[in-house]
Order: C-alpha cells, then structure tokens, then sequence
C-alpha cells in the first residue's frame, strides 16, 4: 500500500537562522481560507511557547481576524493604521497575549482599506520590530493586489499556505512566482493545510508527495484537517495550547523547524481503528506472498 | 482442504484490495488538470502565440522532413524545477538531399517548385476528407521525434 504522508525528508531544509533575533516571515496563501490566520496564530503562539519574543502583524486592513483567533478582539486599543498615522508609538499599539508575554500583536484597522499602508511604511515597521523581537510573523491578505504587496514588503522569509485541492495549489503556485521575482524573499516555505489521510488513502484527494512535486517548493508542514480547530477558533485560543490535539502537535512542529530543529514530519496515515488494523494485518500478509 | 483455504484467503484478499483498484481516480484527474493548467499560467504565451510558433516550425521543418503536420505536438512539460517545450513531430519520411537543396534554390528564387505544392495540395486533400481516422494511422505508423526546443529554468515563473 503506498504511504501518501511518507515524509519527504530530503525537503527539510530549515528555514536557517544564525542569529535567531528580529526574522521577518510572511504567511501568505494567494487563496483565501485556506488557514493563513490559524497558521500565523498557531506559529506565533507555538514559537512564543519555546521562548522566542513573538510579534504578529495583522495586514489584513478591513478584515481583520488575527485577534479573534487569539482571544485578543477587547484589548485592541490602537492599530497600525494609529501607528502610521503617528497617533501613536508602535510600542503602544502592542497588544500582549492574555497567556504568554513574549506574544504580541499588532492589530490591522478594521474600518480602512489596503490603502491607508504603504509597502514602505510596512517595511519600517517590521525593521523598527527586529530590534525587540526574534521573529515578526506578517498575516497576509488574500489575493495578489497591494495588500499581499504590503505585506511581503518588509519580509525576508515567507511561509505559502495552500490545501490539497486545486484551486489552492493553483493560486499558491501564483504567489510563488510573485515571490521568486521579488529579491528581499530568500526563501519560501511550503505549508500543506487541511490535509485528510482517509481521503488520501482513498486516492480521493491529491497526497502531500503530489502537492510538493507539482509545486516543487520545500516542505515545512503537513497540518492534518482537525475539527479541534472550529471549537479553539471559537474559543480564541490557538491549538497548539491543546497538547492532545495532532494539529497542535503538527503546528508546534512547524514552529520547532522555524527555529532550525530537525522534526520529522507526522506520520498521519496510522489508522488505528480495528477495520484498519485488520486491513493492516492483511496488506502485511499480501506482501510476504508476492 | 488446502484448496479451500486459499480459496477463502483469496477472497477475502479481493475484498481488502477493491478499494485500491480504482483506475481513474479523483487525485490523478486533479494532478493531471492541475499540471495542465499551471503550465499555461507559467509561461506568459497565449494560445494564439503558440498558434504562430507551431506554424512557423512547421515551416521550417518541412524543408528538412516530410511529416503529419496535424499530429505535431507542441506542449510545455515540466520536470523539476524546469520548464521544457516539448515538440512531438510524428515524421512520415525524411527528405533527400537534393530535395533539401532544392526547395533551398526555389526559395531564395521566390518560387515554389511544383512537387512541393502538389504535395501539400494532396497532404491537406486528404486531411480533410477523412481527419480523425486520418490523423491515427499516420501517428501510428510515423516515427516520433521528441525535440527539447527551449529549456527555461525559473526564468518563467520570475518573468510573472
């Protein structure tokens, strides 16, 4: 029986960091719901878990959502709209994590459009933030217009999110292409989300290997589609808080290869119900015979 | 009594191994139109471009062969990073020198010779009395050339 989610060892190249301080990633999808915002959530919150000083900036001007997720939509007093703006010190637009104080947030308008941030004000921003941060994760918006262009502005790094299916392998493919033309981008990484092993299995839906060969970008996480991720939306408390959870667990694994450790990848296919150790159990026997 | 064992064992094999033998299955159609479709969002060429290039390569290349002209393929294949244009040309005879030199002299004379044109007259006669059945025989008894004509790395996907 082919394994679908067999890691792809040789893709786990790490996104290498030397110095550890003031990296600027960029989580971008081109497709919208694919889980860039439960993606940034989950990777601030996972990073700032291990230690790291985390600042998330939601770019998402108008449609901002990044707060919701992080239980943090009362605290927000001023927004990087007030910072431009220069109703306020940066430091003051800061909004700390209920839970963890090396989290932050800062936090998009949501009465103003793409408009009221220039790429060049953005990349000030994310270079004022790499002085008191090890890592700025920059929530995109969806789409290829001005607010990708903003939000890319000020990156080094990016993190492409994208589902196995068509029309989110198709738009991913797209923002590669926009991010390989743009020279400050050294390197991209891709985050595979949603993912269903039984519909895999099934060949029912395109595998991890499939996605990674049509893309051909690097590898740093398989999410598995976790229902666990409705109920902590609504709750405004990122997944990775879960310990039981394997969304959780594979988004601290995200988190755990950012900083440059060697995690391998889940191993999602297990079935461990009884039909499929049955099913086990019989393949095993087909393949001594043949 | 051996025989019913391995009766039985067979069956329950064909039973565990059904659900493997789906032949086209969603995951391949989506790879298949995930790749097509991607290799026309990379390369920046319409159809109609496509269109002009096929043309002017057959052009080309009838002075050196004598080919089916509506069996040539023309696709963008990917392999790895690289994007490669692949030209299938199903070649019916290749032409004799003197042919070459030929067609070379009433060229540069502004002429077409006869035999040429004649050729071609009862080439395109043929192709659209019968086109289907037509195109399928010749294919198949031709012999394929495949051409890596253009090899553009990354340059593609940066040109977006």
């Amino acid at each position: 029986m082919p394994l679908c989610i067999e890691p792809i060892q040789s893709q786990s190249k790490e996104i290498k960091g030397e110095t550890m301080s003031g990296r600027v990633i960029v989580i971008t999808s081109g497709k919208g719901g694919v889980g860039k915002t439960t993606t940034n959530a989950n990777i601030g919150t996972a990073l700032a878990r291990a230690g790291k000083k985390v600042v998330m900036i939601d770019t998402d001007l108008g449609l901002r959502n990044l707060d919701l997720l992080l239980g943090l939509e009362n605290r927000i007093v001023y927004t990087i709209v007030d910072v431009v703006e220069e109703r306020c010190k940066l430091k003051q637009a800061l909004v700390k994590d209920k839970k963890n104080p090396n989290l932050c947030l800062l936090a998009a308008a949501q009465t103003r459009d793409k408009t009221a941030v220039t790429e060049e004000q953005l990349k000030n921003i994310c270079e004022e933030l790499k002085k008191d941060f090890d890592f700025i994760l920059v929530d995109c918006p969806a789409g290829i217009e001005q607010g990708f262009q903003n939000a890319v502005a000020g990156a080094s790094e990016a993190i492409v999110v994208t589902t196995p299916e068509m029309s989110a392998v198709r738009d991913a493919d797209r923002i590669i292409g926009l991010l390989e033309a743009r020279e400050e981008i050294k390197s991209y990484k891709l985050l595979l989300n949603r993912v269903r092993p039984n519909l895999i299995k099934s060949n029912d839906m395109m595998s991890v290997d499939d996605v990674v060969e049509i893309l051909s970008a690097d590898l740093i996480g398989i999410i598995p589609e976790d229902t666990g991720i409705i109920t902590s939306t609504n709750k405004g408390e990122p997944i990775v808080n879960d310990d039981k959870s394997l969304a959780g667990k594979a988004y601290n694994n995200v988190a755990r290869r950012i900083i440059g450790e060697d995690v391998p990848f889940l191993n999602l296919e297990e079935d461990n119900s009884m039909l499929g150790k049955v099913k086990r159990f019989f393949s095993g026997l087909m393949g001594k015979e043949k | 009594m051996k025989d019913i064992f391995t009766d039985f064992y067979n069956t329950i094999l064909g039973f565990f191994r059904q659900t493997e033998k789906k032949e086209e299955n969603a995951k391949d159609v989506a790879c298949n139109r995930l790749r097509v479709v991607l290799m026309q969002d990379r390369t920046n060429l319409t159809p109609e471009l496509l269109q002009r290039m096929r043309q002017e390569l057959i052009e080309l290349l009838s002075k050196y062969v004598e080919m089916d002209k509506d069996a040539l393929e023309l696709n963008f294949e990917q392999e790895g990073n690289q994007m490669a244009l692949m030209l299938s040309i199903p070649v019916l005879r290749a032409k004799e020198e003197s042919e070459i030199d030929e067609a070379e002299e009433s060229v540069s004379e502004d002429e077409n010779s006869e035999d040429v044109s004649d050729e071609e007259q009862s080439d395109e006669d043929s192709e659209t009395e019968d086109h289907s059945d037509d195109d399928e025989s010749e294919e198949n008894s031709a012999e394929d050339i495949e051409i890596v004509e253009e090899e553009a790395e990354e340059n593609d996907k940066a040109e977006k």
